[in-house]
């Protein structure tokens, strides 16, 4: 038992690691799923797309981390731009379950085009950064993990001053309380919209990078990370970005500490498993104040 | 009383089919064609005529199959034990997401049956000594049904069943219970409907008739592997029922022979099949979210 305990640190700083990009992209699904309650299924192909973005910045490019960055948001955000307009706005409104099944098209297309043209072979961004891991105590950490979790506070907390300050930031909190006041009170719901929807994405597709140059990228990267990140947004409560931090930085953990522990097999089921128990005893999620069930 | 009719001489068309078909392998083909009839019906029951939307259904299909599978490691058994076995098997895990699904509406019932379909392929490829992991589990097929023809004669036999079951299923007085849900599940249970019960058992009827199909495919293709039970089953399945029209009695059926066939048919767009299926989800909600069978008889319904 001792021997185990010397490795709590490490499993520690995986989690952190993992539960940082968790939550960048649970934090952009907040904003689409949460606010502007599209039930976006192919967010997970935003995260894929942003590795995938980011492996040209770096590889074909050869720029280094911060412009390869900088490649993905802007090819996210026009991403993100096209799909809004073009899938989610014209179904607005109508039949919420349409808008469910065409993210779901969506997601099943962008997965497949990508694995015709790029191939399923995993691929890895390069960061440019030292290789070999660091020791702190007796925690073995690379370069790239420490970038990841730096990436995410400074991202995470650029994103809650935007919102707590910016007239865009008051119009779309405003958005999340109430759609129809927010509307009479002159606030220009289609184009924060818009606007929400492109930080998601932009959200999820430098998750993505990050990510990838840990974990690599391949057309299906996105699948379980959707499915992630929509478990942290419930569990959380729709809508709640602290509440979506603090879930995702819990899930990493967690997760880390189960596959260390208990067997790597079970790392994947155990969110499913905390989603399923949230559901039933408390719906409106950990953080959620009102009861909203659809 | 039309309907049935028309199924019944659609049959006896179809049961000409192996002698037409000179080549084993589209009688493969039209074997599939029929186990997906049976899959995009049985999923109609939930997403048409209940109005509840769920994305596990390949988990169902697969609960079914590695029910086979593994009844036959254990003990030996054929096709005629596992059908019933698979069967219940799939309802009782249709019971298991139903009684945590009934609060829940729309958007969680959606993100609840993807969970659940996650989770059931990552228990098939991961529990390697339950279900052979990756790999998966053979099924022997009894020698009287190795001919191919013969199991399609015995497919043919289960897909009738099975639409007809479905056909007076939803015109009983149950399917106006699963319509009255559908189109307003609170007047539905103030008018004293138990709408908990009704919603479960429906749950339970579709997931079994998934296990059926999933049973038959593991004895089609002589084993089972747990990529054949992904979300992206689960997404083909859907699409059949888009395509074909939801809520109508032939929408799934019309849905599923043509994904099935179609891809076949312009064998060169095979490998495009998957491209095919997201284009064409986002191209019918878009343009005719009631789909072909439903464009063709007007709008009747919804």
């Amino acid at each position: 038992m001792v021997s185990d305990l010397v490795l709590l640190p490490q499993f520690l700083t995986n989690g952190l690691v993992i539960g940082s990009g968790y939550v960048l992209v649970a934090v952009g699904l907040t904003l689409i799923f949460g606010i502007l309650h599209i039930v976006n299924f192919a967010h997970g192909e935003f995260y894929m797309l942003g590795g995938f973005a980011a492996v040209l910045g770096s590889q074909l490019l050869g720029l280094p981390a911060l412009p390869t960055l900088l490649v993905v948001a802007v090819v996210m955000a026009a991403f993100g731009l096209v799909v809004e307009r073009v899938v989610f706005r014209p179904l607005g409104g109508k039949d919420p379950t349409n808008a469910i099944i065409a993210s779901f098209g969506l997601s099943v297309l962008l997965q497949n085009l990508m694995l015709k043209t790029v191939g399923a072979e995993p691929m890895a961004v390069k960061s440019g950064f030292a290789p070999g891991a660091i020791q702190i105590g007796n925690v073995f950490i690379t370069a790239e993990r420490i970038a990841i979790v730096a990436a995410m506070a400074v991202i995470v907390a650029a994103l809650l001053l935007v919102l707590r300050y910016t007239w865009t930031g008051r119009a779309l909190r405003s958005l999340s309380e109430n759609p129809t006041v927010a509307l009479i009170s002159g606030v220009n719901v289609r184009r924060v919209s818009l606007i929400t929807f492109v930080i998601g994405s932009v959200l999820a597709g430098l998750s993505g990078a990050l990510m990838s140059t840990v974990f690599m990228v391949q057309p299906n990267s996105g699948a379980l990370i959707v499915m992630k990140a929509f478990i942290i947004v419930v569990v959380a409560g729709m809508g709640s970005i602290e509440g979506a931090i603090i879930v995702g930085l819990a899930l990493g953990l967690i997760e880390s500490l189960v596959a260390g522990y208990m067997g790597n097999e079970l790392r994947d089921i155990v969110g499913f498993l905390i989603v399923i128990l949230v559901l039933a005893v408390r719906p409106q999620g950990l953080f959620g104040l009102k009861t909203e069930r659809s | 009383m039309r309907t049935p009719l028309i199924l019944l001489l659609t049959t006896a068309i179809a049961c000409a089919l192996p002698a037409v078909l000179e080549s084993g392998y589209f009688i493969n083909v039209a074997i599939i064609a029929l186990i997906y009839v049976i899959l995009a019906s049985s999923l109609d029951i939930m997403m048409g005529w209940t109005g509840k939307f769920s994305f596990a259904h390949a988990a169902f299909f697969g609960i079914g199959a590695y029910t086979a599978a593994m009844m036959q490691r254990s003990f030996g058994t054929d096709l005629w034990a596992h059908l019933p076995a698979g069967m219940a098997a799939a309802a009782l895990f249709g019971v298991l997401l139903g009684l945590p699904s009934l609060r829940l509406q729309g958007h969680f019932l959606a993100i609840m049956s993807i969970a659940f379909q996650t989770v059931v392929y990552l228990v098939l490829a991961q529990w390697t000594d339950l279900t052979g992991g990756h790999y998966g589990l053979p099924v022997e097929v009894s020698p009287e049904l190795g001919n191919v023809s013969t199991f399609y004669f015995v497919t043919l036999g289960c897909t009738l069943v099975a639409c007809l079951f479905v056909w007076f299923l939803t015109q009983s007085r149950f399917g106006d219970t699963l319509t009255a849900i559908r189109d307003d599940e609170t007047l539905a249970r103030t008018i004293g409907m138990d709408t908990n019960v009704i919603k479960i058992v429906a749950f339970a009827i579709s997931s079994a008739l998934a296990g059926g199909a999933g049973v038959l495919m593991a004895h089609h293709i002589r084993g089972v592997t747990p990529n054949d039970y992904t979300v992206m089953t689960s997404a083909t399945i859907v699409a059949m029922v888009v395509l074909g029209g939801r809520g109508k009695f032939w929408g799934p059926i019309v849905g599923a022979l043509i994904l099935t066939i179609l891809p076949e048919v312009l064998s060169d767009l095979a490998e495009y099949k998957h491209i095919m299926y997201g284009a064409l989800l986002i191209f019918m909600i878009m343009v005719m979210p009631q789909g072909v069978v439903g464009a063709l008889t007007g709008r009747k319904a919804k």
